[in-house]
């Protein structure tokens, strides 16, 4: 009634702390509380059930002392047997005279009064014998209602084969006592076992008080009823006296004689409990209200009540905030989500709790932080490349170099020395040719060497016996790679410093492959060393410090040096680059550190 | 967030108010019964509705007396009484072998049991132990045979205080003096024999002045009885006292000494039923009858063998309607005391 449909449906779209507010319901208040009414319910049930199965017992225990009891009044008659007097009176049927009838009377009624209510049981009120016309009593109180006229009471057959006791109630019988004492009467047939002949019927009235005792002994509760009626529902005797002598009209509906059962519902259920005598054909009942036996279980079931609403109301608050604690980092967590989304990525989660959301938090920081850095690096190289590219492209012939040439070559022809024309042409012209057709970034070593050799007769055309250039190959360099134009920027300044100063500058190039300690590998070394003037210590330093710096946004564009390191450094690993050494007046040499390119890539 | 803490709290109420409803609620129609426990009381008594009906043999000593006759009468009350067959079948004249063939032909029909008035203690036993592996109940009354032949033996009296006391009625009317003869029905009769065991160990103890002359069998028959208690008048002048072991003799014996006018010099006692004894005891040619009465030894026979059959054997004090209480010694019932007849009191019984 409180899930429709729709809500279930709509059960995956609630909010997380919902769902878990509603979990917990599901999963502890409800069984709680389920636990608690099964429980309750087994419990009254149980005492339902105990009662139920305690009462029958005690009522045929009951029973059996009041048909004890009943037995003992029934046995009476054999007192009669005792005495052959007597015996012999009731066994006579004639009398020659009245006087001889009336001894007989007189010696009977004084027999019955010496024998059951002098010395007998003081429950007994009247002894009643009815024999062969004749009609014998004796009674503590005054009584009317039965003569001798009353002999053949109807009752008096059906019983003659059972031999057993019968109870005769007072609506059955006009016998009324004095004070209207309350009574049952107890009829037994005497037989002549000898001769084998009915000899009299006895009525014993019997005060009810006796059931009273025995009864009292078993049930003090007030508020129950104890009742004992025939098979008819007529009451012989109840607790409540005024009952006696009423009908009880349910008798027939009662499911069953022997047992208990639970009679109607809620506040007015009651608990029936019978027990019936066969022996006198009689029903014994106890009932007793259901509520005054849960009496002490109500106050139990209603503090239960008030303790689980306290820790229903308790726990749920504990559970709201437990489920806020856990629900807070994860709102947090997506709110700083959007932002990074939004490409901010100084973004801290501050969790510093050890379970899994703070597992989570600080993951989601490294997982941010690595982006973060990815980006950065992935972009710098990509912006590294590309100005790497351009220095190279910035590294090519520059047109100072070609107008000095094409001064020289002018001059040349001048001079008519064509010869020497015709071989810088073609120098310049391979040269021109080196720089424009090859557009890969890798070059075998002995084209860039080539070059530089190119490059270097041009200039000693130029320059004539100022310039002194040697080259040293001392490993294969046909078989592996540079990167293209490392080797023009260093000579071209080694050029533009060393005829500063110098009168013969002499400029030695050598390839080799070394040992490399920042590598751990073989390398290949390109040194130029030339007897130029060198650089000062402080410049040294300053252009040490310039190449090593990671930037080379805002260099001078026209210091090569930083232009080749930058460039192998991007290309090749930090492990790769320029050394400079230098002693001031003396010289210097620039050290071209590579790695082993076996390939073009 | 307060949004969905309201919500929260909504729901709430709405859990909490279903569990009480839950709890508040406990259905059911007024004036319903609802049956917690119910107990099987006395489901004992209500066994005998549904047995089958049993055949019961009663077999006497003889046929045609009037001790057997009324016997079979208690024995016929019971069968109405207790809805049993009965079958009443007796030699017609008190013999063993005559016994033997009623008996074999009670198995034959066949009965469930048959109680045994025995002729003899000892050639009985065969057809009874036949009977027994036929799964017949077999039971003793009146007189007994070996205890390995039946289950139970009726009996009437005590032997013992039943044969001290008929000597001791015969000693009140002789003065305690004189001799003395008894008239027993068979010698092989083990009752009769035990009570005459007693009879002369009563008379040792007290009486010293009685004698004992002669033990004679009439072999339960009233004219055989009256010849012999003639007999014994002649062969015995100084003759004090009858004892009469078996419900014949003593009449047969007042007969005898009323005709031979003796009254006065013979006293006649003994085991006999009223009916017989009334002319003689009123006349004084008897002085006293001793008996049971043997309607209720009928009776009483025919409810043990039906109790028998339903497997309830007879315990001391039981209390068997219309006989009162038995009492139970071993294998052997002992239904009551014995009754005395005088001139009396003898009007009071009609058997």
């Amino acid at each position: 009634m409180i899930f429709k449909p729709s809500t279930l449906f709509r059960f995956k779209n609630y909010r997380l702390s919902s769902k878990l507010i509603l979990v917990y319901v599901l999963l502890s208040v409800i069984p709680m509380s389920l636990l608690g009414l099964f429980s309750y319910w087994q419990y009254e049930k149980s005492i339902e059930e105990q009662i139920g199965e305690y009462m029958p017992r005690f009522l045929m225990q009951a029973n059996a002392n009041i048909t004890k009891h009943m037995e003992d009044f029934a046995e009476l008659d054999t007192l009669m047997f005792n005495s052959d007097n007597m015996l012999a009176i009731l066994r006579r049927d004639s009398y020659q005279s009245r006087s001889k009838l009336n001894q007989d009377q007189y010696d009977v009624n004084n027999y019955l009064a010496r024998t059951y209510l002098n010395t007998g049981n003081p429950d007994i009120l009247g002894v009643f014998l009815f024999s062969k016309n004749r009609f014998f009593y004796s009674a503590r109180s005054k009584f009317a209602g039965l003569g001798a006229d009353d002999a053949l009471i109807p009752y008096g057959q059906d019983l003659n084969l059972t031999g057993k006791a019968k109870i005769i109630l007072p609506s059955q019988i006009n016998l009324v006592f004095e004070n209207n004492e309350p009574y049952v009467l107890i009829m037994k047939q005497m037989n002549d076992v000898d001769n084998r002949k009915s000899l009299a019927t006895m009525l014993i009235a019997v005060k009810l008080s006796f059931i009273n005792n025995v009864l009292r002994d078993f049930e003090q509760n007030n508020t129950a009823d104890l009742w004992l009626m025939n098979r008819e529902g007529e009451i012989i005797f109840h607790t409540d006296e005024e009952k006696i002598g009423d009908f009880d009209t349910e008798i027939n509906r009662y499911p069953i004689l022997n047992g208990s059962f639970r009679k109607g519902s809620g506040n007015k259920a009651v608990i029936v409990s019978l027990s019936e005598s066969l022996d006198f054909n009689w029903v014994l009942a106890h009932s007793i209200p259901l509520k005054n036996l849960t009496e002490r279980t109500d106050l139990v079931r209603n503090v239960t009540i008030f303790v689980f609403i306290c820790f229903v109301l308790m726990t749920s608050v504990l559970f709201i905030f437990f489920a806020m604690k856990v629900t807070r980092p994860i709102k947090k967590l997506s709110r700083l989500m959007k932002e990074v989304e939004m490409g901010r990525f100084q973004v801290d989660l501050q969790i510093n709790s050890s379970d899994e959301v703070g597992t989570l938090a600080r993951s989601f920081n490294s997982m941010v932080a690595t982006i973060h850095e990815l980006i950065e690096t992935n972009f710098d190289i990509k912006i590294r490349q590309k100005e790497a590219e351009l220095y190279a492209l910035q590294s090519q012939i520059n047109p100072h170099f070609m107008y000095n040439t094409l001064e020289t070559i002018n001059m040349a022809v001048e001079e008519g020395r064509s010869e020497m024309v015709v071989e810088m042409v073609t120098l310049l012209g391979r040269m021109l040719r080196f720089s424009v057709s090859n557009k890969n970034k890798y070059v075998p070593i002995a084209d860039e060497v080539q070059h530089i050799s190119n490059f270097l007769t041009i200039q000693k055309y130029r320059f004539t016996d100022r310039l002194l250039f040697e080259i040293d190959k001392k490993t294969d360099i046909d078989s592996y790679f540079t990167p293209k134009f490392i080797l023009q920027p260093v000579i071209e300044n080694a050029i533009k410093y060393g005829l500063e100063t110098r009168k013969v500058l002499d400029i030695k190039l050598s390839i080799s492959r070394e040992f490399g300690a920042h590598s751990g590998e073989e390398d290949i070394v390109f040194r130029i060393r030339d007897n130029g003037p060198g650089i000062e210590q402080e410049r040294l330093e300053e252009i040490e410090r310039m190449l090593r710096s990671e930037t080379l946004v805002g260099k001078d564009s026209g210091f090569g040096l930083g232009n080749v390191n930058a460039r192998i450094v991007i290309m090749l690993g930090e492990e790769y680059g320029l050394q400079l050494h230098s002693i001031h007046g003396k010289g210097t040499e620039v050290m071209i550190r590579i790695p082993v390119i076996n390939k073009e890539e | 967030m307060k949004r969905s803490l309201e919500k929260n709290r909504g729901m709430f109420t709405v859990m909490l108010l279903m569990v009480f409803t839950a709890t508040a609620c406990s259905s059911g129609s007024n004036n319903s019964y609802t049956v917690i426990h119910t107990i099987d009381a006395n489901s004992g008594s209500e066994k005998q509705a549904t047995h089958q009906k049993f055949t019961i043999g009663i077999v006497p000593k003889v046929m045609g007396i009037s001790y057997f006759n009324v016997a079979e009468e208690g024995a016929m009350e019971a069968a109405d009484d207790l809805n049993v067959n009965v079958i009443y079948e007796g030699p017609p004249i008190a013999d063993a072998a005559k016994q033997i063939k009623v008996i074999r032909r009670l198995i034959n029909i066949p009965v469930d049991a048959i109680a045994i008035s025995a002729n003899d203690p000892e050639k009985l036993l065969p057809i009874m132990l036949e009977a027994k592996s036929k799964g017949i109940k077999v039971i003793t009354w009146d007189a007994d045979t070996l205890p390995e032949g039946r289950e139970l033996f009726v009996n009437m009296v005590e032997t013992e205080s039943l044969g001290r006391h008929l000597l001791d009625t015969l000693a009140w009317n002789t003065e305690e003096k004189g001799e003395y003869a008894i008239m027993t029905g068979a010698l092989s009769a083990s009752n009769q024999n035990e009570w005459i065991k007693w009879i002369r160990q009563q008379q040792r103890e007290y009486y010293p002045k009685m004698k004992l002359v002669d033990i004679v069998a009439t072999d339960d028959d009233p004219q055989k009885a009256y010849e012999t208690a003639k007999q014994l008048l002649v062969e015995h002048p100084k003759l004090s006292g009858i004892i009469g072991n078996s419900s014949v003799s003593p009449p047969a014996a007042a007969q005898a000494v009323r005709e031979a006018r003796k009254t006065s010099q013979v006293k006649v006692v003994g085991l006999s039923t009223p009916n017989l004894m009334r002319d003689y005891l009123k006349d004084g040619s008897a002085q006293m009858a001793t008996l049971w009465s043997p309607k209720k030894l009928g009776y009483l026979t025919i409810v043990l063998a039906k109790n028998l059959l339903e497997g309830k054997p007879p315990y001391d004090g039981d209390d068997i309607y219309n006989v009162g209480h038995i009492r139970v010694n071993g294998d052997t019932v002992i239904m009551g005391e014995p009754l005395d007849f005088t001139a009396e009191n003898v009007d009071q019984y009609d058997f």
